[in-house]
């Protein structure tokens, strides 16, 4: 792993080198050659390729296929710079650790804009350039100093009609009701979500969720308890369901579409009260490609076919308003902006996340427990 | 140099490359947990107040104390009745069972653990079959609970009790339980006052080394328990990667060092810790 490290650095110093002419092309080909890394783009005669790409910093799995199809190759096209990926996921420990170790080896990472505002002030990440990234191509409140929302993704919720065949669950009220609708309800452990859906079950509107009465909605939580149990990951979730495990379960919008596919239409996704969650693109401090490059590419992910692109492969729903109309007809019923949907939702408030995130995570984790 | 080497042994000059390596990458880190323990968010021992301020603290080093002890308990138990077996079976079974134990020492507990969801689950084979033969109408909560965790520690657990165990059985010389039957003590006498205060060193032995590796099992509660039992280790994880908050996560970090230091201290005022792990021949 170090090794690997060590290598991937050598020779993006060298092809730096080899560029601006101070090494030859003979040791930068030989270096290209003990390292093992970067025979394609030695091949292709192309030293830039070793030295000049975008690493995105996502979670891996098809992502990295959907993320390359959508942003990396229109952004090739225009600007001769490639991509590449770094899949263990950007969890804001992980960033604030490579930026405070000084060796920081991914330009722009997938995550969620309330992680800009927990590690933007800290000095841990670039601020935006509005320069080259549109303001406009985002929902307003969602354009903040150290990070822009590409995408929103949704917490809804998914139902059993084996189970509420004849009347099935419709708000978070019912969703809330182990009375009228007995079962097992499965709530996302990390708070975000499963927070705000006891609020408005609890019949707070849903923009006036912030600040969040935090007692209310542990209360509320904690009332269902005994049938209750929590997700981590989305493939948890999804096992629970295709189990029958859980007879409700909140999820993410597009976790739910694949749940009504594997189960046959036996779980139905409620978009109905849905909050939108947005996605966001940030930048660690001194990024290996630089400022301006990221920012370009940010922009790219901005434009209307990459984010429909996103829509198709990844199910994450477009964050800039000119995408809302071109949502086609089968995605409409799962994407959260779509026209059928954007009248029920409910927006997610990164900066409360980002201030109050951490107190909120541990008080849900220690309600819960 | 020579008044040097009359104080110190040339043979220090030998170790002291590995020495420096331990103090480099071993103790140095440990010493900035601590340190950070006490300096992160600010300096002071505001995270230590929070053991007694924040009672939800105190709960899980609760839960997590509980859920290892009575894993240690199961584990060890189960543990010194195979022990037993693969000591008095024939050479042949013994080997049999040694690999059947070391297959299941070597699965990773990742695939055990997804492997009693599978078993023990909601839609899991147990479940479905007594649905089948009519024993129960709706499944039985095994999994997703304290007791689905307990279930899956235990059986991670149970080769690493046996191991020891067995080691300090086969040690045992057979002639004295011989002779304590020729003296006219009954199976069971000569099994509680000669056998088992001859494997207490074995039985101390499995139960820290199970009791120690317990309080780090982060993947088997989180699975298993269905969030709702949390254990120090990944709450650990979650103060270091979610919330940020590492002096928390290294005060938890320290107490757990100083608590599985202060037990094996507490151990050594009772008996000699060599001979526990297996030096009993030097005493």
């Amino acid at each position: 792993m170090q090794d690997k490290q060590f290598m991937k650095e050598t020779l993006l110093q060298s092809a730096h080198a080899y560029k601006s002419g101070k090494m030859d092309r003979r040791t930068f080909l030989a270096l290209c050659g003990a390292s093992g890394v970067a025979m394609t783009a030695v091949m292709a005669g192309d030293a830039k390729a070793a030295a000049d790409h975008i690493v995105m910093w996502n979670w891996g799995g098809v992502s990295e296929e959907c993320h390359g199809k959508a942003i990396g190759e229109p952004f090739e096209e225009k600007t001769g710079m490639g991509m590449q990926f770094d899949t263990s996921g950007p969890l804001e420990g992980k960033i604030r650790e490579m930026v405070d170790s000084g060796n920081v080896t991914a330009d722009v990472c997938d995550a969620d804009l309330f992680n800009a505002v927990s590690l933007g002030p800290t000095g841990h990440l670039e601020p935006i350039d509005y320069d080259i990234v549109s303001k406009e191509r985002t929902l307003p409140q969602y354009a903040l100093e150290h990070g822009v929302s590409i995408i929103l993704y949704g917490y809804a919720f998914v139902y059993d009609t084996e189970m509420y065949g004849d009347n099935p669950p419709q708000s978070w009220a019912d969703f809330y009701d182990t009375e009228n609708f007995p079962g097992t309800r499965a709530l996302y452990k990390w708070a975000k979500g499963s927070l705000e859906s006891a609020l408005m079950a609890d019949a707070v509107a849903g923009d006036e969720l912030y600040p969040l009465d935090m007692e209310r909605a542990l209360t509320k939580v904690k009332s269902i308890k005994d049938d209750s149990i929590y997700w981590g990951s989305g493939s948890e979730v999804h096992s629970m369901c295709i189990s029958g495990e859980a007879s409700m379960a909140i999820i993410w919008q597009n976790r739910g579409k694949n749940i009504e596919e594997d189960t046959e239409g036996r779980y139905k996704l409620v978009n109905n009260q849905a909050m939108a969650m947005p996605g966001a693109y940030i930048v660690p401090k001194g990024n290996p490609a630089g400022r301006e490059a990221v920012m370009k590419f940010i922009a790219t992910a901005q434009e209307v076919p990459s984010q429909l692109m996103i829509l198709d492969c990844l199910g994450m729903t477009p964050s800039n308003p000119e995408a809302f109309s071109e949502i086609p007809e089968e995605q409409q019923p799962y994407a959260i902006t779509s026209e059928q949907n954007i009248d029920k939702i409910v927006y997610n408030d990164p900066v409360w996340w980002g201030e109050n995130g951490s107190e909120a995570v541990n008080a849900f984790l220690e309600a819960i427990s | 140099m020579q008044a040097l080497t009359r104080h110190i042994s040339p043979g220090w000059l030998l170790v002291a490359p590995f020495f420096l390596v331990v103090v480099a990458f071993y103790l140095g880190p440990l010493a900035n947990i601590l340190w950070l323990s006490v300096t992160d968010p600010e300096p002071g021992l505001g995270n230590y107040e929070k053991l007694v301020e924040n009672d939800a603290l105190a709960r899980i080093l609760w839960t997590t104390f509980r859920t290892c002890a009575i894993t240690t308990v199961f584990s060890v138990g189960i543990g010194y009745c195979l022990a037993y077996a693969m000591v008095h079976a024939h050479q042949k079974n013994q080997n049999v069972m040694l690999t059947l134990l070391l297959i299941s020492f070597w699965i990773s507990v990742l695939v055990r653990t997804f492997a009693w969801l599978m078993l023990l689950g909601h839609n899991g084979l147990v479940n479905n079959g007594m649905e089948a033969i009519g024993l129960i109408d709706r499944p039985v909560r095994f999994m997703r609970n304290e007791l689905g965790v307990l279930i899956g520690m235990v059986h991670y657990m149970v080769p690493y009790a046996v191991l020891p165990l067995m080691a300090n059985m086969q040690t045992l010389d057979p002639r004295v339980m011989a002779a304590s039957r020729n003296l006219g003590a009954s199976g069971v006498q000569t099994f509680r006052r000669i056998y088992l205060p001859l494997t207490i060193p074995g039985i101390v032995a499995s139960s820290l080394l199970v009791f120690i590796l317990s309080l780090g099992f982060y993947v088997t509660p989180a699975i298993l328990g269905g969030g709702k039992v949390l254990m120090v280790a990944e709450y650990i994880s979650v103060q270091l990667l979610v919330t940020l908050q590492w002096g928390t996560a290294a005060m938890l970090g320290t107490l757990m060092l100083i608590g599985v230091l202060a037990l094996l201290w507490i151990m050594s005022r009772f008996m000699q810790l060599s001979a526990v792990f297996g030096g009993g021949a030097t005493r």
